[in-house]
């Protein structure tokens, strides 16, 4: 009852066109939306695979500098290879479309990965920015956790420090780290959704 | 090994050139930043205000407080000597800068971000005293750059105030001037199907330029900042509708929506609430597009336009059943043209005259200082109340219900009986009147711009538009063909009239739905009331005709139409009494928990739209002066808990005083202690008596 009629008020917002959101804003603990995309290793991926599993989406630039506090201070990599340990798929999405800041092709993904020991399950390429437009993911890291079956659970920044600046790290709330947590011991997440911060994902300027 | 080289040849050079060398290093920048002051100098204990001045480069931006989203807002971390103090960045208005499918808020070009600057009262003139601040700036074209700059600005300590900086003092002013202040406006929000609903209404409002209105957000995540901002204008202010944000998931809503409606050069802080729209927030439809239309016209072509609009205005659903019928009855007089003439031009005179009338009423009223446009009349709930319920009893006329006279236009005809001529010219009268309401939507653009004009302007544009209007009625009585190409009358004409009772029903609905935009859920539930009454007095009406025409006694059930009738329209236009409503402030248990550690008597009133007896106990015994005063005397925090939709907190609260649902009227005395559950039937007694032990006990 209470799903169908956020739909249907969705679906006539759209219908309606009045102040249509400008792409998908996902719905906290609705399904997330299924998509397929290549890998950084040629393979096909979809989100329906890894069903029954905690998925973590991360949205990246590797040339944006908020993406870059994350990765040169190693906070990024120590999760993913923590949380991956854990049973947990960790999906790292770029969504730069050809000639912008971080666009990625396989092998350009994969040098990066080696360059920055990135530690997820996979890095997929999205330069037509299809997934991004599907989950609205507007910042690099803007990040997304799914949870075993299949809603989504947390969506926002990766942590409450919307700050370029190394520094910022120290003492912040772990938002990702902490949702994950939460879905593990079987409690409701307490901070669902937070700010997402950073970069501007740098779509295709097909709109 | 070249690299090398050049790597100490830097450092040599860093050696020789000094410290100042050190801050222009690094690569090529993209803002160049400094601290400027609006003072030559400040005095003891005086405030002045200094400015972080960047200087962006083309095609890159730097971000306001909310920087949209993506990008990072603008930061200074002052270093001061002790006693000194500055404030937070008084920000300038941003702009918007789309980025794709993005927004982010910022600025380009040249900025400055003034910060009030306080000095000690024992500054000691003659000293002179250095500001540092280290201010920190995400700079984004396509890609963005983190830059810091470490800045110092030092200032002579003078004994009184010191005079204004001839360079940056008057710049400085101008954005202070400008940046976004609180203005007395009453501002509320309200999520609704199409998005949420910001209305904001307030006496800066009136009469502006409201085109490019726009709502910026202190908090990024109450609306997607991307999508479009609908305009909707009223007569006290506006209505924005706004894509919500992630704030408005999972069942939640923002307390407060908080930031800077910009519009035509100017800029306001709001901070709207949740709840209904301040009246006059909505009702005139959009702002005309920029430029475009009639703005650019001449009075020729805006008298055409108005002449075309005019002849529309037939095909309006108010009008073209009274003309259609109008038209059929003229074919009446099939043998006699000079009567069928005479009554053309008497049925144009009638109309072209209240035409010039309306608008001569609106060009003094306009002289007179009031801010109203065409659709005036519509302003007011009452007045839409009482046209929906007209609007409805002409349907109710056309269906068949009842008969006045001979049918609707028994109103002119009443008088044609007597005299045709008369009875045309009051048709043309009756037409006009009852066709303002379709007027508005469709011509506001055009008759607003005839009221900026002179009033000769503007008389000449309603004179065409009368004009126009008269233009195909006066033409079928006077052309022989037409009207011998007219129908007969006939029985065709009731099944007609039938099916034209459609429009005038729509007509009906779409004025219910201005009366909601206006007033709310509550005043649309009295007009439907009133609209079932006066169904039903028509009903009464139509059967004490047809009894009085089988010649029966009728007299009862026609007196018992009439009465019904006066009520109903008296009920949409009786003024609320809203002296007595009580300010709730929303339930959450930290909120109580909160009230009671102050000490003071909670009344929390669980409830719900759906709740019927809920809402009776709000009219009977929380809406009296009595209760009123009660709590004003005992300073009671009124908490409302709406379970109007689902809510887990409230559920859990309620079970754990033994109720499945709503009401629940729960109080709290001042010094602890488990709460007062009160009768699920309030009388004002009960609930004085209640507040009145809590804050003894």
């Amino acid at each position: 009852m209470n799903i169908f009629s956020r739909r249907t008020v969705l679906a006539a917002t759209m219908s309606l066109g009045l102040a249509a959101p400008a792409f998908a804003l996902p719905q906290l603990g609705q399904p997330a939306p299924d998509f397929k995309a290549l890998d950084a290793q040629g393979h096909e991926r979809s989100l329906s695979e890894f069903s029954g599993r905690p998925v973590v989406l991360e949205w990246t630039n590797s040339g944006c500098p908020y993406v870059g506090k994350h990765y040169e201070s190693g906070t990024m990599q120590s999760l993913q290879k923590k949380e991956t340990a854990d049973g947990v798929v960790w999906l790292t999405v770029s969504s730069s479309a050809p000639d912008t800041q971080g666009y990625f092709t396989a092998p350009t993904a994969r040098s990066w990965a080696a360059k920055e020991r990135w530690s997820g399950t996979a890095i997929l390429l999205d330069s037509a920015g299809k997934i991004g437009r599907e989950y609205g993911a507007k910042n690099t890291p803007h990040m997304f956790v799914i949870d075993k079956t299949g809603r989504i659970a947390y969506m926002g920044g990766i942590d409450d420090r919307p700050y370029a600046d190394p520094a910022s790290l120290k003492g912040a709330k772990p938002y990702v780290a902490l949702a994950l947590a939460d879905l593990k011991a079987g409690r409701p997440v307490a901070t669902p959704i937070s700010k997402p911060y950073g970069c501007s994902v740098k779509y295709n300027s097909a709109d | 090994m070249i690299r090398l080289l050049a790597g100490v040849l830097m450092a040599l050079g860093t050696l020789a050139i000094g410290a100042p060398a050190l801050a222009q290093a690094g690569p090529a920048r993209h803002v160049t930043a400094e601290l400027v002051s609006s003072r030559q100098g400040i005095a003891p204990g005086e405030t002045i205000h200094v400015a972080l001045r960047q200087q962006i480069q083309k095609g890159w931006h730097t971000y306001w407080r909310n920087s949209g989203d993506s990008g990072e807002a603008t930061r200074i971390k002052w270093e001061l000597p002790a006693g000194w103090r500055t404030s937070d960045i008084i920000w300038p208005a941003p702009r918007r800068l789309p980025v794709g499918p993005l927004m982010n808020y910022g600025y380009e070009g040249d900025v400055l971000l003034p910060v009030a600057l306080t000095a000690p009262a024992s500054a000691r003139p003659g000293e002179k005293v250095s500001l540092n601040a280290r201010a920190s700036f995400l700079v984004c074209a396509e890609i963005c750059v983190p830059e810091d700059a470490d800045l110092s600005l030092t200032l002579p300590v003078t004994a009184t105030s010191a005079p204004q900086d001839p360079k940056w003092g008057d710049q400085i002013e101008v954005v202070l001037t400008a940046a976004p202040k609180p203005a007395a406006l009453a501002a509320a929000f309200q999520p609704r199907p199409n998005g949420v609903a910001l209305a904001v209404t307030g006496a800066v409002l009136k009469g502006a330029d409201l085109a490019d209105a726009y709502f910026y957000p202190f908090e990024s995540t109450v609306i997607d900042h991307a999508a479009r901002q609908a305009i909707e204008r009223g007569p006290e202010g506006l209505t924005l509708t706004l894509a919500p944000g992630y704030g408005f998931q999972g069942g939640r809503a923002p307390q407060v929506l908080a930031g800077v409606l910009a519009l035509d050069g100017k800029a306001y802080e709001i901070a709207a609430t949740p709840g209904a729209p301040p009246p006059g927030a909505s009702g005139l439809g959009p702002p005309p597009a920029k430029g475009a239309g009639v703005s650019n016209l001449g009075l020729a072509a805006a008298a055409l336009f108005a002449l075309l609009g005019g002849l529309i205005l037939n095909l309006m659903p108010c009008v073209f059943p009274i003309l259609a019928m109008k038209a059929a009855s003229l074919a009446g007089h099939g043998g006699e043209r000079a009567e069928a003439r005479r009554q053309g031009l008497a049925f144009g005179a009638g109309s072209v005259l209240t035409f010039v009338i309306l608008a001569a009423g609106l060009i003094a009223l306009k002289a007179a200082g009031s801010a109203i446009g065409w659709g005036f009349q519509l302003q007011s709930p009452p007045v839409v109340a009482v046209l929906a319920l007209v609007m409805l009893a002409v349907a109710l006329n056309l269906s068949g219900l009842f008969e006045v006279g001979t049918s609707l236009q028994g109103a002119g005809s009443g008088l044609a009986s007597r005299g045709g001529t008369l009875g045309a010219f009051f048709t043309g009268v009756l037409a006009v009147v009852v066709a303002a309401p379709c007027t508005a939507p469709f011509m506001g653009p055009a008759l607003g711009w005839a009221l900026t004009q002179t009033p000769a302007a503007a008389l000449v544009v309603f004179l065409a538009l009368g004009t126009g209007f008269a233009a195909p009625f006066v033409l079928v009585s006077f052309a022989p063909g037409l009207l011998s190409r007219l129908p007969r009358p006939g029985p065709w004409m009731e099944l007609f009239r039938k099916a034209l009772a459609f429009p005038m029903y729509g007509a009906a609905a779409w004025l219910a739905w201005v009366l909601a935009q206006q007033a709310g859920a509550e005043d649309l539930a009295k007009l439907f009331a009133a609209a079932v009454v006066v169904a039903f007095s028509a009903w009464l009406l139509g059967l004490a005709q047809r009894r009085a025409a089988a010649g029966g006694r009728a007299r009862g059930l026609a007196v018992g139409a009439g009465l019904f009738s006066a009520l109903a329209l008296a009920a949409v236009v009786w003024p609320q009494d809203k002296a007595a409503e009580l300010k709730a402030e929303p339930y959450s248990p930290a909120r109580v928990a909160q009230l009671r550690a102050a000490g003071r008597p909670v009344f929390i009133n669980y409830t719900a739209a759906w709740c019927v007896s809920c809402q009776v106990n709000d009219k009977v015994a929380l809406s009296t002066h009595a209760v009123a005063s009660a709590f004003d005397r005992h300073k009671v925090a009124y908490l409302k808990a709406d379970w109007t939709k689902r809510d887990a907190t409230i559920a859990a609260e309620l079970a754990s005083h033994g109720r499945a649902g709503v009401p629940l009227y729960l109080v709290y005395g001042i010094h602890g202690g488990e709460g007062v559950i009160l009768p699920s039937i309030l009388t004002p007694d009960i609930v004085v008596k209640a507040v009145e032990a809590a804050d003894r006990s």
